[in-house]
Formats: C-alpha cells, sequence, structure tokens
C-alpha cells in the first residue's frame, strides 16, 4: 500500500533580482511520507515554505528538483485529482457565482452530470452550514467565514481520498474554528487522509498524529508531536493567589520570573528543577492559595527560532534526524 | 471535453454578468439607432451610411469586448488567484486554455449576434419605408445578404484578436497586454501598405523587412470587405475561404502557443 | 524527458499552423492582388467631412496615413514600370489629408508641384494644385509659402505672368514673407518673365527646408541649363551645317571639330538631335523630360 503523500528531495527555486539572476531556495530537499488515513500537521512558521510545499504537490508551481507522488501518482496526474481535494489560502473564488453555481461548477468538472451536481453541491453546503437563501447570493456578498466553509465544501465535492488544507482556520471565528476541528476529525474517521498547514500548534495539537516542522524551507522536524517537544518541557509557571509582599521578597532567589496579575495574585516562573512540590507546601503554609500549576513549554515558535538558528550554524544532525524520523 | 464546455459556460456567464459588454453591445445599438437619424440627412445616401456605420460599429465594439475580456480571461484569475482551486480539478492546463477561449468566442458571437440583428432591424425598416425609385438607385440592396460576408469576416477577425488577447494575458500583466493586443490590431490595419514598401523604397533589408512583418503580424486589413459589400462588389468565394482558412490557422498557432507558455508556467 | 517532447511538438505545431496560415495568405493574394488599399476602384471614404467624423480626435494620426499613402502612391505610380501612371488618387489623399489637418503644410506645398506637373510625371493637373492651395489660405491666411506656391503654378505651368505676378505680389504683403517676392513680381509684369527671373525664382526655393522642394528647384535649374545649352547648340548647329545629302548628328560636328564628345544635360543624358531639321531638343528618356511647355524666353 503506498503512502498517500509521498515527497523526495522536493526543492524550489525562484529566481530574483532585476535580472532574475539570484535564486532564491524557498524548499530545499524536502523528504516526507503520509500514510493513508491520519491526520498529518505541516507546520512552520510564516514563510517556511508551507504554501510553497502545497502548490508544488497541486502543481500550481514546478520543482526545480526532486518528486512527489499522491496515492502512488506523480504530482500532475490529472486522474489523481479526481481523488483528491485542495483548499488554498486565503481562497478567493468568482464574485460573480453564487455558491451553489460554483459548487455546480466544480462538480461539473468531477464529471457530474446537472441533476447530480445539483444534489452534490446542495449536500455540501449544508454540511459546511451555509442556508438555502444565503447559498443563491453572489460570493462577493460573503465574509471571509463563510468563503472559507464554501473552500471547505468545493474541497470535498469528490468525496476526495486525500484532502489538502492550507491554513483552514483562518479568518475563522472560535466557532468557526470549532466546526473545522471537528470536520477534519470526522474525515479522518471515515478513513480518509487529511494533510493541512498552520502556523497555529494548538490546532496540530489537538488533531495531529504526525506532524513536519519546516522552517526557512527546510524540514527542521517530523514525527509524533509528542515526541518532539517532549523534551522541551523548560520549567514551570505557578500561579497563585493571596502571596504577601515579604513572601515573595523572600522566595525570590529561587524564581526565573515573576509577574504581577492583580493585587496578590501572581505567576511565578520556576526552573525544571528542584520540583515545584516544595515551594508549593511552603507558599500554602503562609495562606497564599494556589490556583494553577502548568509545566512551560517552547511554543512552537521558540522551537522555530532555535532550531533555524541551528540549522543555520550548520547542524545537520537535526535535520536528519527529522528527515529520517518521518520514516 | 467537458472540462472544456464546463469552463466556456463558465467565461460566458462571467461576461454576461460582468456589466462591460452589456453596455457596449447597447451602446452600439444605439449608434446604429442614430446613424438612421444621420441618414435622414442625406438624401438617399441612409442606407449606404448605415451599412458604413452598422459594420464599422460592430468592428470596433467587438474589438472593446475582445480586449477588455480577453486580457482578463487569465490574468485575472492568476491575479485574484481563483486559478489554485480550479487547477486542482482535474482539469488539465491545455483544456483551461481553450475552454477560456471557447468561452469568449460565444460572448463575441451572442454580441455580433445582438448587433447584427439591430443592423438588420434598421435596414429592413429603411428599405421599406424608401420609395422604389431610390431602392432602384442603390448600389446594393438594402437587405443584402452579402452584409453577412462582411459580417462573418469581422467576426473571424475578432475571433483572431481574442486569440491574440487570451496569448498576451497568459504571460503579461492586464495593461501590458491590452496595449499590445490593440497595437497588433492598428498595425494589423495597415498591412496591406507593409506589403507594397518596394514600390517606394530602394533599400532590399528594408524591403525585405516590411515583407516579412506583413507576413507575420496579422492581415487583419484583408477582412475588411466593406467598401465591395456596400457598394455591391463580388468578393470571391476562394478570397473568401482563403481569408478564412488564413484566420483559424492563425488562431491554432496563438492557441498553441499560449497553451505551451501556460502549461509551463508558476502561478506564484 | 516527456516535458520537453511535448514542447518540442507543440512549438512545431505552432510553427505548422502559422505556416500554413502565411501560406494561404500568399495563395489568396497571388489570386486577389493588393494594390495599396488607395489604389481600390473606390476608396471606401471619399468625404473628408464625413471621415473627420469618423476618426474621432485622431484626426492629426489619420493625416499622417493618408499622407503616408499619397506619397506610395505618387512614388508608386511614378516609379512604376508596367502600370498605367493614373495618379487618380494623389488629389483626393491630398485633399483628405489637408482636411484631416489643415495645418499640414507639407501636404499643401506637395500638391503643389505634384499635381501640376505634367504626365508622365504627374497627373498634369495645376487647376487641382490650385484648389488645394487655396484650402490651405483660408485655414492659414498669413502663409506667404501659399500664396508663392500659387504664383508659381501661374508661371511655370499654366504661362500666366500676369496671375503670377498677382500671387506674388498677394505673398509678399504677408507676415514674414521675403524681401525677394515683390522685385519678382514687378519683373513678371515688366518682361513678361525671362530666365534669369526664373533662375533666381528657383535659386529662392532651393533655400527651402523641405527636401522635394529643393529637389524640384534643382531640377528646375536643370531645365533652365538645359534651354541655355540648347540655344547654343542651335547656333553651333546652323553654324556648321553638314555637307548635301549628309543628316545632321553629333559625329559630323565632332569631325568638324566644333564640338567635341556628345553633349549631355546636367542628367547626364545625351540632348537629341533632330537628322533632318536639325532642332535640338532634350531627349524624351532623360529625368528632365517633359520641358517647360513655352520655354521662358532667353535673355
Amino acid at each position: 500500500m503506498p503512502p498517500a503523500i509521498r515527497i523526495e528531495d522536493l526543492t524550489k527555486d525562484y529566481w530574483v533580482g532585476f535580472w532574475r539572476k539570484r535564486p532564491y531556495r524557498a524548499l530545499e530537499r524536502l523528504s516526507l511520507e503520509v500514510q493513508g488515513g491520519e491526520i498529518f500537521g505541516f507546520l512552520g512558521p510564516n514563510g517556511a515554505g508551507k504554501t510553497t510545499t502545497l502548490k508544488l504537490l497541486m502543481q500550481l508551481i514546478f520543482p526545480t528538483s526532486g518528486r512527489a507522488e499522491i496515492l502512488g501518482r506523480p504530482v500532475g496526474d490529472v486522474s489523481a485529482r479526481r481523488r483528491i481535494g485542495y483548499l488554498p489560502e486565503n481562497p478567493y473564488f468568482y464574485d460573480y457565482l453564487t455558491a451553489e453555481e460554483l459548487l455546480q461548477y466544480f462538480a461539473r468538472l468531477f464529471g457530474f452530470s446537472g441533476a447530480d451536481a445539483r444534489k452534490r453541491a446542495a449536500t455540501l453546503l449544508d454540511r459546511v452550514g451555509i442556508g438555502p437563501e444565503r447559498r443563491r447570493q453572489q460570493l462577493r456578498k460573503y465574509s471571509k467565514g463563510m468563503i472559507q466553509r464554501v473552500g471547505i465544501a468545493q474541497a470535498l465535492l469528490n468525496d476526495p481520498e486525500v484532502i489538502f488544507l492550507d491554513e483552514p482556520m483562518s479568518g475563522l471565528d472560535p466557532l468557526g474554528r470549532r466546526d473545522v476541528r471537528s470536520l477534519i476529525l470526522e474525515l479522518r474517521d471515515q478513513g480518509r487522509t487529511v494533510f493541512f498547514s498552520s502556523h497555529i500548534l494548538a490546532d496540530a495539537e489537538a488533531m495531529c498524529s504526525r506532524v513536519a516542522v519546516v522552517a526557512g524551507g527546510r524540514l527542521a522536524a517530523a514525527g509524533r508531536l509528542a515526541d518532539i517537544l517532549a523534551f522541551q518541557v523548560r520549567g514551570w509557571e505557578l500561579v497563585i493567589d493571596n502571596l504577601q509582599r515579604e513572601v515573595l521578597i523572600r522566595i525570590a532567589p529561587q524564581l526565573t520570573r515573576s509577574t504581577e496579575i492583580s493585587p496578590g495574585r501572581y505567576a511565578l516562573d520556576l526552573p525544571l528543577d528542584p520540583s515545584p512540590e516544595r515551594l508549593l507546601s511552603e507558599l500554602t503554609a503562609t495562606g497564599a492559595v494556589l490556583v494553577s500549576l502548568n509545566p512551560l513549554r517552547d511554543t512552537l515558535e521558540d522551537f522555530f527560532v532555535r532550531r533555524v538558528a541551528e540549522i543555520g550554524e550548520g547542524a545537520r544532525a537535526a535535520r536528519q534526524d527529522g528527515a529520517h524520523a518521518g520514516d | 471535453m467537458r472540462a472544456i464546455s464546463a469552463v466556456a459556460v463558465n467565461v460566458f456567464k462571467e461576461s454576461v454578468r460582468d456589466r462591460v459588454p452589456y453596455n457596449l453591445a447597447l451602446f452600439a445599438v444605439v449608434l446604429i439607432g442614430a446613424s438612421y437619424l444621420l441618414g435622414q440627412l442625406t438624401a438617399g445616401q441612409d442606407v449606404k451610411i448605415i451599412k458604413d456605420l452598422g459594420l464599422a460599429a460592430t468592428t470596433v465594439f467587438g474589438l472593446f469586448i475582445a480586449i477588455f475580456i480577453g486580457i482578463g480571461l487569465v490574468s485575472k484569475e492568476v491575479e485574484r488567484r481563483s486559478i489554485y482551486a480550479l487547477l486542482a480539478k482535474p482539469i488539465s492546463r491545455p483544456q483551461f486554455i481553450l475552454g477560456k477561449y471557447a468561452g469568449l468566442v460565444l460572448t463575441l458571437a451572442a454580441n455580433v449576434g445582438v448587433m447584427t440583428l439591430a443592423l438588420y432591424a434598421v435596414l429592413a425598416y429603411l428599405t421599406f419605408a424608401a420609395p422604389p425609385q431610390l431602392r432602384e438607385a442603390w448600389d446594393a440592396p438594402g437587405l443584402d445578404p452579402r452584409l453577412l460576408q462582411a459580417l462573418g469576416l469581422i467576426f473571424v477577425q475578432l475571433m483572431i484578436i481574442t486569440a491574440i488577447a487570451l496569448f498576451f494575458s497568459t504571460f503579461s500583466s492586464p495593461m501590458l497586454a491590452a496595449a499590445l493586443t490593440f497595437g497588433l490590431f492598428v498595425v494589423g490595419h495597415f498591412n496591406a501598405d507593409l506589403k507594397n514598401f518596394d514600390r517606394v523604397m530602394q533599400s532590399k533589408p528594408a524591403i525585405w523587412l516590411a515583407r516579412g512583418v506583413y507576413h507575420v503580424v496579422p492581415d487583419f486589413s484583408a477582412f475588411d470587405i466593406k467598401t465591395e459589400v456596400v457598394h455591391g462588389l463580388p468578393v470571391g468565394a476562394a478570397y473568401l475561404a482563403a481569408t478564412i482558412g488564413y484566420g483559424l490557422a492563425y488562431i491554432a498557432g496563438l492557441l498553441v502557443l499560449s497553451v505551451l507558455i501556460f502549461s509551463r508556467r508558476d502561478f506564484k | 524527458m516527456t516535458a520537453d517532447r511535448r514542447l518540442a511538438g507543440g512549438a512545431a505545431l505552432a510553427v505548422a499552423a502559422f505556416a500554413a496560415a502565411i501560406g494561404l495568405q500568399m495563395a489568396r493574394d497571388a489570386a486577389y492582388p493588393r494594390d495599396e488599399s488607395a489604389d481600390r476602384a473606390l476608396m471606401y471614404v471619399q468625404s473628408p467631412a464625413a471621415l473627420g467624423r469618423i476618426v474621432l480626435s485622431f484626426d492629426a494620426l489619420a493625416a499622417d496615413v493618408y499622407w503616408i499613402r499619397a506619397l506610395q502612391h505618387y512614388g508608386g505610380d511614378r516609379l512604376s514600370q508596367t502600370k498605367q501612371r493614373k495618379y487618380g488618387q494623389l488629389y483626393p489623399l491630398l485633399d483628405l489629408t489637408t482636411a484631416l489637418d489643415p495645418y499640414f503644410t507639407i501636404a499643401y506645398r506637395f500638391g503643389a508641384i505634384f499635381l501640376s506637373e505634367a504626365y508622365p510625371g504627374g497627373p498634369g493637373r495645376p487647376d487641382q494644385a490650385i484648389t488645394l492651395l487655396r484650402k490651405g489660405i483660408e485655414a492659414q491666411p498669413a502663409k506667404w509659402q501659399y500664396y508663392h506656391d500659387i504664383a508659381f503654378v501661374h508661371y511655370w505651368q499654366l504661362q500666366d505672368t500676369e496671375g503670377a505676378a498677382r500671387w506674388f505680389r498677394m505673398a509678399a504683403a504677408q507676415p514674414g514673407a521675403p524681401n525677394w517676392l515683390e522685385p519678382v513680381a514687378a519683373s513678371m509684369l515688366i518682361r513678361g518673365g525671362d530666365r534669369a527671373s526664373a533662375r533666381f525664382l528657383l535659386q529662392q526655393i532651393l533655400q527651402s527646408e523641405e527636401q522635394w522642394l529643393r529637389e524640384a528647384a534643382t531640377r528646375g535649374l536643370r531645365q533652365l541649363d538645359a534651354l541655355d545649352a540648347i540655344d547654343q547648340l542651335r547656333v553651333i548647329v546652323q553654324r556648321f551645317p553638314p555637307p548635301a545629302g549628309e543628316r545632321y548628328s553629333w559625329q559630323w560636328l565632332n569631325r568638324r571639330g566644333v564640338l567635341r564628345g556628345i553633349p549631355t544635360d546636367d542628367t547626364g543624358m545625351p540632348f537629341e538631335l533632330d537628322p533632318v531639321s536639325g532642332d535640338v531638343t532634350v531627349s524624351p528618356r532623360s529625368e528632365l523630360s517633359p520641358m517647360p511647355a513655352r520655354s521662358p524666353a532667353p535673355k
């Protein structure tokens, strides 16, 4: 069973400068595999090469070198496109069409006949929550969130086996985000493969089995998210209420940082060692009240910054680890 | 094939909902109506003038429709990025280009059709309103079916212009594409003068250059049979066939080039 | 690489399509020869007023186009070996050009020279030349060049020295007119025009900025030189007739020792000596031909 998506040494150079002489390497030798039926997060800061990778997979741009396959067929194979769906980043559709017409148009491209096309369009518009009156309005009248939903609908028209989503949460309010999240989980439960890119860690954490992290056009890490970030706990955050000033001054040497949230309530950053239980019992003995105790993790941004610096210094080891972790 | 027709229908829909062609077609109709009024002032010359104006208006307005929609065909889609979602569907890039072209030709046909009907309507009125002796004096009958020959050639001419606009829009910005297409239209109309440069120039390289340009630039002057048709002169069937064949072959060449360029393009 | 093979195939297909197009074009042109569009039996637009309306604000540009066509038409007819030279479209083209752009000075002045030129150098229509120039005067009443050109047509083509004098006078009255116009007008009246005045006039025209005006003036001066040369040659021919029974010929005069070689005009074309009458004329094959119908009297 071939992997749903296989990317091998994919590289993309753009030629910039006045005479187009200087190459700008947007993607360097990316290698990845995504198995069928999993939700794969493709993470990275803005400009890392996520959208470039997706465009290469959709053959909107052509690689400088390397290759990629979707469902065992080389990228660009028109017949393979019958089995995939794609939602571009910040999508724009034809604003003179209604949502209904757009979906019917695309459905016809998939080979649905007139009546079937109409039925399919209606089903999907129901699924993404665009009502019967709304769907007859021209797209130029839609909000960003609604366009995003139309985008998801058109990505699912053909019951695809693999779905590519580029920043699917962008422009959505928290309610919309939750809807999309549950939709993606539902797709996974139906046995489909979802490949989505995002720069928001929380989205990935909630859904993905595996992730790949790109930064500066290169693969920084790949594997299970927990594995990647497990060893990144660097301390604790203790939020405590009713803390007296004298106590704070006394324990100050044990803290890496303290922040006053409101009179008496503080957020204290503690180092990883020693374990915070002792300090906690000390503080509660003085009458302070525990609000919360959480491990402090690197944010994905911290991770990126460090990784990019490491890569910049020519630390190839991490990259090679990352490249193999996905096999 | 289905993909091409789906794209074509979409282009037609877009052009119908875009107010521009409606305005132009309406304006052309008004112009033809106004030419009827002008005709009243010129005692007996009205039929000729209306044919002249009708054919000229059809050409000019068809030209503007061809250019303004033609340049947007590809550039607008790429600029607005609506092409991303479209090309991820099972449609190849050549099918996309051909579908766009077919849609625009459809739009042109509709517009030229409207203008033709308007023209014949006015001519019909004039013909029946004119006394028989006046009708005898006309070079050509009022409701001359030969006008359709002129209109047919005008339509093929517009198809060529559309192909040119499409070609330029596969790789350059809308404004540049419009300017280049319009420029080629103007040069193409004076093409006949280029052919006869040997009459007035001595330098051999200049003559060869002029002849080369004559063959490369689309030969729009050959499509202009307004004079013959309006004055009732015959136009050879072989002439029509050769000219139309030329147009179709030229269009084919342009479409192939457009497909080639478009197929290798990166969409940033 | 299939991608490259497709590119090559596509390029070949495009080339084939364009080649077919050009082939059809050439075949059609062979069957239906296309003279320059101005030569069509019917000019599409005859009326300057209608044309002006049609071209909207591109009058000046359209004027330029018609000007080019006028030149091509004139040049085409004049240089053509096979066609019967009619110059039929010259006046309409110039009329249209000047209607579109009434300030198009060259067009008026070009018309003045070449419309009035006798066949086969031009259509031989001095009346059209004058009509055109009068239009120019209507548009720009103070332009002395137009009056001057009308005077010249009267003088050179119509042999109407009185008319010429009148127009030279009017030219002299315009602002900026050169000061030799009055004396020339006077000499027209006094001597009925002579070669010296003609020479003077032509030498003034030789100063013009327009190249073809200069060329026309040069030609005129050469014609005058030819006339002078002919006068001298006639004297010699009459003084030394050939012996009885022989015909007039240059060779006889060479043998006689009164002439060296065969005399030519300024363009290098030998003068013709009529073997019977002994009359000396400019060769009809010379560029100077046709000579002015009635040559100005020698002085």
